[in-house]
């Protein structure tokens, strides 16, 4: 049907789809973007503008939110100013043969709302150790051929950090830096005097300063106001509501339709492509097919898995573009196994103004350069140094007239810190499709398996050891070392599922993140990592995807697709 | 960026109070509870004849009393506003009933039983005692509290929490206790306390 074809269809308007959008809809493709939740645009952020008294129940999650919103509520996220982001799970339902804490949101924007916003690059410790190593796939990839794509990245998002010329962790283009505070400052000098450690200030996707391009009018500068999660009205950090779904609307390529889950690619056996996908209506239960040139998946890491696994046909009998039989498999997260913090002691007389949305960052020193340890690859630290609020006095017996007199004065300092390690790709890790349970739509439902191994656990040691060693080493008091029992998918830095390699027997995807089995067919989501880094992934899909776009259209242009 | 203007607190009740009331007229029956609702309003209960009929939860009207006395004695009105100006009592009902699980709603009603029953034997029903009978007797059960087991939480702690939660998301708890600045424009990391207004709001 004319109307339902198009140049392009993206699957999935989060960090990845919205990506895909900006790059093909600018170099002139009539793109479809398909999201399977509700639309949001920039500035329907519901609570963004609430105070805290405009919040029912102190902003604390109900047992309703709990219920309904079972896997999300694990992690403690769910509060009534940002639970309108987070699915249902129990109308969402997935089969967890491990505990995987799979986090979805399905809206327009995705995850892309409520993200962290710590933005990494990977470097070449990290893309190379899967070679050296013999781990998983080599990266098919190398550090400078993806450095561009970092910096355009980087430049279009608005992303704020400090240049800190360390090997494992490359700099790239920002913005200025946020202050450290006074307690952090101290902190950093004592780290590099006496373990030769660096902490740096966190890299952030929120505008410390105007953009340095014109490209996203819409888009103001960080106000400090540290409710990023419920999204930001300013536009004060990078979203792809905010910030490139705003610039594929105005190229006028662009058709955005949400409620529309697809659940599977159409291939045509004959021409050996996909000519669309097929979908259905979230609220009408209707089927669409819509057909292009060119399908991106940016689904998520298991979104987009779960579409490919569930496309058989007669070429692909056990899922699409799956002739390595790594679909689905090496599942990675990052490892998070726990958290520490400690009192400070005095700076009694100095404090900060504003709240800053990015805490500081240690990067990864384990097995980087003469360091080697028992474990493979690394880890890093993201914390903040911060004076108590009135939570104090929970733990307090003060009341009456003392109690207002010290709850008027700013509390003692403290400092707490969360180590996010990397998680090698296991085949075992893996999600799959059981077509004997159905969801309310009657699609079968996902299958997964992952948990944390032997390297993650070594590692974990180490983790905290260094913890409680830096805390002390500082001079700060009571350290204490929390252990949480940790799930894969709790770090939301799922990836793994179609992981891109120069061997197709190996991988799902090649170096430009093309199906190998199925060149018109782009994943760009998490799903294409071979290996997780320690890093925050998000700029990383950023990248890749935008590299995949131009390639697309590239090789489109000389007809190879 | 200037401060966000000051509002005056008194919405801040009549908001709690509208809310309440609005939620008993959503639920088709609303619980007739005269003193309750003159708690809200910071009267006595003999004015509380002609006040609109109020929805409680989780907790009694002769509870909701209790527990009002309870946190006003942790939070007091004085040259600044206390724990029932601020609402601090049906916000405590309404959390008990939204957020807290039915297992953790029973022991705060059984520690508050009990908490009576200590204070009879002690001396006299809580609330016939003075505030500074009632501040002795508070202290004394915070301080026993915070050396004994906290696992499940005692009465004490869990009332003392959700009175510091419900005054600290409170409009007036907030204004006349903190420098809340809804949008701060920026950051600054290392700042002179001498040279800042007065507790910032940290959370």
């Amino acid at each position: 049907m004319e109307t339902n074809s198009f140049d392009a269809i993206v699957v999935g308007s989060g960090m990845s789809g919205g990506w895909a959008a900006k790059e093909l809809t600018e170099k002139g493709l009539k793109t479809l973007v398909l999201e399977r939740g509700r639309m949001v645009k920039h500035g329907e952020y519901p609570t963004a503008t609430k105070n805290p008294w405009d919040l029912p129940y102190g902003n604390r999650i109900t047992q309703e939110t709990r219920k309904h919103k079972y896997v999300w509520s694990r992690t403690g996220y769910p509060t009534p100013a940002n639970e309108h982001w987070m699915i249902d799970d129990l109308e969402n339902p997935f089969v967890e043969e491990a505990p995987f804490d799979w986090m979805r949101g399905h809206h327009v924007g995705g995850r892309s709302i409520m993200w962290a916003r710590q933005s990494y690059r990977f470097g070449p410790l990290d893309m190379e150790a899967n070679g050296k190593e013999g781990v998983g796939v080599p990266w098919p990839v190398t550090y400078d051929e993806i450095a561009p794509w970092y910096d355009k990245a980087e430049i279009f998002a608005g992303i704020s950090g400090s240049a800190d010329g360390l090997y494992q962790l490359p700099d790239g283009k920002y913005l200025p830096p946020h202050d450290l505070n006074c307690v952090e400052t101290d902190f950093k000098r004592r780290l590099d005097d006496k373990l030769g450690r660096k902490l740096i200030i966190g890299r952030c996707a929120n505008l410390t300063a105007p953009l340095t391009h014109n490209e996203s009018p819409q888009r103001g500068t960080c106000q400090a106001r540290n409710l990023c999660i419920r999204g930001c009205p300013y536009g004060g950090y990078f979203s792809s509501v905010s910030a490139t779904l705003p610039s594929a609307e105005r190229t006028g390529n662009m058709t955005l339709l949400a409620d529309q889950i697809v659940y599977e690619l159409i291939y045509d056996n004959d021409r050996g492509k996909a000519t669309g996908v097929r979908v259905l209506d979230a609220k009408t239960g209707n089927q669409t097919d819509y057909f292009a040139k060119i399908v991106f998946l940016c689904a998520s890491a298991l979104g987009s898995a779960y579409i490919m696994l569930n496309s058989t046909s007669a070429r692909f009998p056990n899922g699409f573009g799956n002739d390595s039989g790594e679909l689905g498999h090496n599942i990675m997260d990052h490892n998070k196994p726990g958290s520490s913090n400690a009192s400070v002691e005095g700076y009694l007389d100095v404090a900060y103004t504003g709240r800053r949305p990015n805490g500081f960052y240690i990067p990864r020193y384990r097995n980087v350069g003469k360091d080697k340890r028992n474990y493979l690859r690394g880890f890093g630290y993201q914390g903040r140094a911060a004076r108590a609020g009135y939570a104090r006095f929970n733990d307090s017996a003060a009341i009456g007239e003392d109690l207002k007199k010290e709850f008027q004065e700013p509390g003692p300092w403290n400092i707490s810190m969360t180590a996010f390690g990397e998680i090698l790709p296991y085949h075992d890790n893996h999600c799959r499709i059981d077509r004997d349970k159905k969801d309310k739509y009657g699609l079968p439902l996902l299958v997964v398996n992952a948990i944390v191994r032997d390297n993650e656990r070594k590692m974990e040691e180490d983790m905290k050891n260094d913890a409680a060693e830096m805390l002390t080493a500082a001079g700060f008091k009571d350290v204490k070392v929390r252990s949480d029992s940790y799930n894969v998918g709790n770090s939301i830095h799922e990836m793994g599922t179609a992981r891109m390699g120069a061997d197709p027997k190996k991988s799902v995807l090649n170096k430009f993140n093309q199906v190998h089995a199925c060149k018109n067919v782009f994943v760009t989501d998490g799903s294409f990592m071979p290996s997780s880094g320690c890093q925050n992934p998000s700029l990383t899909y950023m990248a890749f995807t935008a590299r995949a776009a131009d390639h697309a259209v590239s090789e489109l242009k000389k007809g190879n697709l | 960026m200037s401060a966000p203007e000051m509002n005056t607190h008194e919405p801040e009740i009549l908001r709690r109070r509208e809310l309440l009331k609005r939620a008993a007229w959503l639920l088709g029956g609303a619980i007739s509870a005269p003193a309750a609702l003159a708690i809200l309003q910071g009267c006595s209960a003999k004015d509380a004849d002609t006040a609109a009929p109020v929805a409680l939860k989780v907790l009694s009207a002769a509870q909701l009393a209790l527990v009002a006395e309870i946190a006003e004695t942790m939070i007091p009105k004085t040259t600044t506003s206390g724990a029932k100006d601020a609402g601090v009592p049906a916000f405590i009902d309404q959390v008990l009933d939204a957020v807290y699980p039915k297992d953790a709603q029973q022991r705060f009603t059984a520690g508050l039983a009990d908490f009576e029953a200590a204070a009879k034997a002690a001396d006299k029903s809580f609330l016939d005692r003075d505030p500074a009978d009632r501040a002795a007797f508070v202290k004394q059960s915070l301080e026993a509290a915070l050396a004994g087991e906290r696992e499940p939480k005692p009465f004490i702690l869990m009332a003392r929490e959700l009175t510091l939660l419900g005054f600290f998301t409170s409009q007036v708890g907030i204004d006349e206790n903190m420098d809340y600045v809804a949008v701060p424009g920026a950051y600054h990391g290392c700042v002179p306390l001498s040279q800042m207004k007065k507790h910032v709001y940290w959370e």
